[in-house]
């Protein structure tokens, strides 16, 4: 794994060795604080057993003697529904499995009680005549996909904007562009709609510095690079989000490049976790389905989510005159407990800002 | 009706469930009674573990002496005296009784010798009363107690058509105190009880036969033990027949018993013996109780409990070999101190895990076992690491001259976890408890690996099988 820390362990996640970063920077020195802390006590096969199932001590109630956490404690921990785990099971020590959902912070809220319980298997299948249905039993990617939208869903307070753009300055442009491009050799590119998104979200965040922000408990991480998740689709069902590091700072060509090799190899699933993990919002292209426009659920912990609709051409209003334009429909989805809804639309019309009018990107 | 003291908690039973748990309460605060009809201590310390480990005592000393030109030594005229072997297991059983009634006094236990009986309606304004009948029949003033603990014990079973008679059929009882030295035994049943009798006295030079309706003889333990066993006892000149039950006991003219034997194969096997022991296996103490009328459950002899030893009848538990299997004294104790901590309120108190339970057969060679045998892990879906270690290999146990034995470990090969722990040879009843501190500790593989084990010891056996379990083995 690429997290230059000094575990010991190959079988610890890499969202653990985020999360370690993450609360050095809240914290301060962990050694120090290391020292003042509790020392947590948990029998040997506890504690390797909670490694392999990706439980986290810290979580668990010891039931031996002076709250040593033995094994049937972790046993009750995973029988139970654990929405603040960083499920280390789902991903293979060498083998990235995970989208960018894998970041999920260790300390993430805890579920409110009284949540409803998922109706159970059994009642569900009441339901329906056996052999009028085949099952497809879960791999680890629907398992992690279920487990981070229902955590997503139950600890993200959601609420969304939308709005037009209008793309006809973008579409210009990019086909300007495209057309003066190299056909080959390592200056080669073509741009597409999404490219000019990724680079406009990017500046986006750099104007409205508060909204490129994550949630924990201990306080708002603000970010300083725009890093951009991108849902990339695999073919039979699920999704990785790669993504693209400090966008803002990145040419339309650049991003476009990194984003084809990214696509390219998630299809194949080649990322490696540092190609997955970070950033603090996230974008989701359904355009090319034909979808108007969706509103899309945050990763944790992201606290916003862009969701992306088709362009077409509609008569708009401009200057009092009926006028045909290029138009697309987004929705950002923003996390309350971070992003306030003027927040949230200071970040959208900044985003349409700048792709209405692409040039002011290249400042 | 008179009415006596009032308690806390009255014990049923003094034997070493009964007893512990009482002083565990009194430690605890609590104004404590036990009733016991018969001995303090038990069938475990009067008629059980304690007395046969002064006997298997003599018979291992006598076996050594015999033995002692190997080790250089000259001794001639090597004999016993069998009245005064079998007086010394008493008086052993005896100064430990003595030491408990010092043990009740010393926690301010109140101790009635009488029989006692559960009586009106439990829970009855939240007590319990227990009447009791001292033992000349005397009707003494009952007793009450917030909290009523059954550790009545358990006797030995009979079959029908096989009930002990005292003279030519004997249980554990008459085998402990015989008059005089049968010339020959047939041992009913192969489980510790039987064939810790069996080893003692073909030790003294018995003619034994055992016979056990398994398959195999110590047919709880892990099998390649019970193989183990077979020969070695094989080796020493017992016969022994499995798969066999016995169909009739007849007495003979000569004053002894002839049996016939049916194997699983339809034959017929005719043993003559002088005296027989019936150790078919044993059935909880629980007539006489007034259990019924309290609405505490019987199964099949034994008192039915949940985890926290409670029977159903609001303030009445029950601990030990009258709630059934594992027949273990040590069980027994755990129980009653799990049970009355429960009733105190104190905090962490867990359920008793029987994986957790060792247990031991102080045969020659020894036995004991901790865990699941490897068969019954398999069963239960584990993938297994199984590492197995001969006396034959170790230092000490060639210098003692004890080279027969075997120390098997099963891990899950999954988690580490020890899950089973199978011994036979010289001293394993002593080293097991090594296994059952690791494993009460939840250790994994790795720890007792890097665990020091003194050089030279019996105990490097345990660390070269969990060694070898994962392919570490290093004396071998």
């Amino acid at each position: 794994m690429n997290v230059p820390m000094g575990h010991n362990s190959p079988h610890e996640s890499s969202a653990e060795h985020v999360m370690d970063r993450i609360a050095e920077q809240i914290l301060g020195n962990k050694q120090e604080e290391a020292g003042g802390t509790a020392r947590l006590f948990a029998s040997p096969l506890a504690r390797r057993v909670a490694r392999d199932r990706g439980i986290d001590l810290s979580t668990v109630k010891g039931s031996g003697p002076h709250g040593r956490i033995v094994l049937a404690d972790v046993e009750r921990a995973a029988a139970q529904p654990q929405p603040a785990s960083p499920t280390v099971e789902a991903a293979p020590a060498e083998t990235p499995v995970m989208g960018e959902l894998m970041q999920a912070p260790t300390s993430a809220p805890t579920r409110a009680s009284g949540l409803a319980e998922p109706m159970p298997d059994k009642q569900i299948l009441a339901l329906y005549e056996p052999g009028r249905y085949d099952v497809v039993p879960h791999d680890t990617m629907r398992r992690f996909i279920a487990e981070r939208l229902i955590l997503a869903k139950q600890t993200i307070p959601h609420f969304y904007l939308n709005i037009e753009c209008e793309l006809d300055a973008l579409l210009a442009a990019r086909e300007r562009l495209n057309g003066m491009a190299p056909q080959e050799g390592p200056r080669s590119f073509k741009l597409s709609v999404n490219d000019f998104i990724i680079k406009a979200m990017a500046m986006a965040l750099q104007t409205v510095p508060a909204a490129n922000a994550t949630w924990t408990e201990e306080g708002i991480l603000r970010h300083r690079p725009s890093d951009i998740a991108v849902a990339v689709a695999l073919e039979g069902g699920g999704l990785y989000t790669p993504v693209i590091r400090d966008a803002e700072l990145k040419s339309l060509s650049e991003i476009s490049n990194e984003m084809r090799d990214l696509a390219a190899r998630a299809r194949s699933k080649r990322l490696a976790p540092h190609e997955y993990q970070g950033g603090a919002t996230s974008i989701s292209n359904l355009g090319m389905y034909g979808i108007d426009s969706f509103d899309a659920v945050i990763n944790p912990p992201h606290s916003s989510i862009l969701a992306v609709g088709r362009a077409e051409k509609k008569p708009i209003v401009k200057d009092d005159a009926i006028k045909i334009a290029t138009m697309m429909g987004a929705t950002l989805s923003c996390d309350h407990r971070v992003i306030d809804g003027a927040l949230g639309a200071e970040l959208l019309a900044a985003f349409k800002a700048y792709l209405e009018d692409p040039v002011t990107m290249l400042v | 009706m008179t009415s006596g003291a009032e308690f806390d908690l009255i014990v049923l039973g003094g034997g070493p469930g009964g007893y512990v748990a009482a002083i565990r309460a009194a430690q605890l605060g609590m104004r404590t009674a036990v009733v016991e009809r018969e001995h303090l201590g038990g069938i475990c310390l009067n008629w059980g573990c304690i007395p046969t480990k002064a006997l298997l005592r003599t018979s291992e000393l006598y076996r050594q002496i015999k033995e002692a030109e190997a080790f250089g030594l000259r001794v001639e005229g090597v004999g016993f005296d069998f009245e005064r072997l079998i007086q010394r297991s008493r008086n052993v059983a005896d100064k430990l009784s003595r030491g408990v009634a010092f043990l009740m006094k010393k926690n301010k236990i109140t101790v009635f010798e009488a029989q006692g009986r559960l009586e009106g309606q439990a829970g009855l304004q939240g007590r319990s009363r227990v009447a009791l009948t001292a033992k000349d029949g005397t009707i003494l003033p009952s007793v009450t107690a917030k909290h009523i603990i059954i550790a009545t014990g358990a006797r030995a079973r009979s079959l029908p058509g096989l009930e002990p008679d005292g003279e030519r059929i004997w249980t554990y009882k008459e085998a402990m105190v015989p008059p005089s030295l049968p010339k020959s035994l047939l041992v009913i049943g192969s489980g510790a009880i039987g064939i810790e009798f069996a080893s003692f006295y073909r030790a003294l030079g018995v003619e034994v036969t055992v016979v056990e309706v398994q398959q195999r003889i110590l047919p709880v333990e892990d099998e390649e033990i019970s193989k183990l066993a077979h020969m070695a006892f094989v080796k020493q000149g017992m016969t022994i027949h499995t798969g066999a039950t016995v169909e009739q006991l007849c007495n003979t003219d000569d004053g002894g018993i002839l049996a016939r034997l049916r194997t699983n194969d339809a034959n017929t096997i005719e043993v003559t013996a002088a005296r027989v022991i019936l150790a078919v296996g044993i059935t909880g103490n629980v007539e006489g109780l007034g259990l019924e009328e309290q609405g505490v459950k019987v199964d099949r002899g034994h008192i039915v409990i949940d985890e926290w030893c409670r029977t159903g009848a609001p303030g009445v538990y029950a601990i030990g070999d009258v709630v059934g299997p594992p027949w273990l004294a040590h069980k027994a104790m755990h129980e009653g101190v799990l049970c009355v901590e429960k009733i105190a309120g104190v905090d962490g108190v867990h359920p008793l895990d029987p994986r957790n339970v060792p247990g031991c057969t102080y045969c020659a060679p020894q036995i004991a076992s901790l865990g699941l045998t490897e068969a019954a892990a398999r069963e239960a879906g584990y993938e297994l690491k199984v590492g197995r270690y001969p006396y034959s290999a170790n230092g000490k146990a060639i210098a003692l001259g004890e080279t027969e034995g075997l120390i098997k470990t099963i891990f899950d090969a999954k988690t580490g976890a020890l899950i089973g722990a199978h011994m036979i040879g010289a001293e394993v009843t002593e080293l097991i408890q090594g296994f059952a501190i690791g494993k009460t500790l939840e250790t994994t593989e790795a720890e007792l690996m890097a665990t020091i084990f003194p050089h030279p010891t019996l105990s490097e056996m345990m660390h070269e099988s969990v060694l070898d379990a994962f392919g570490r083995a290093l004396h071998i």
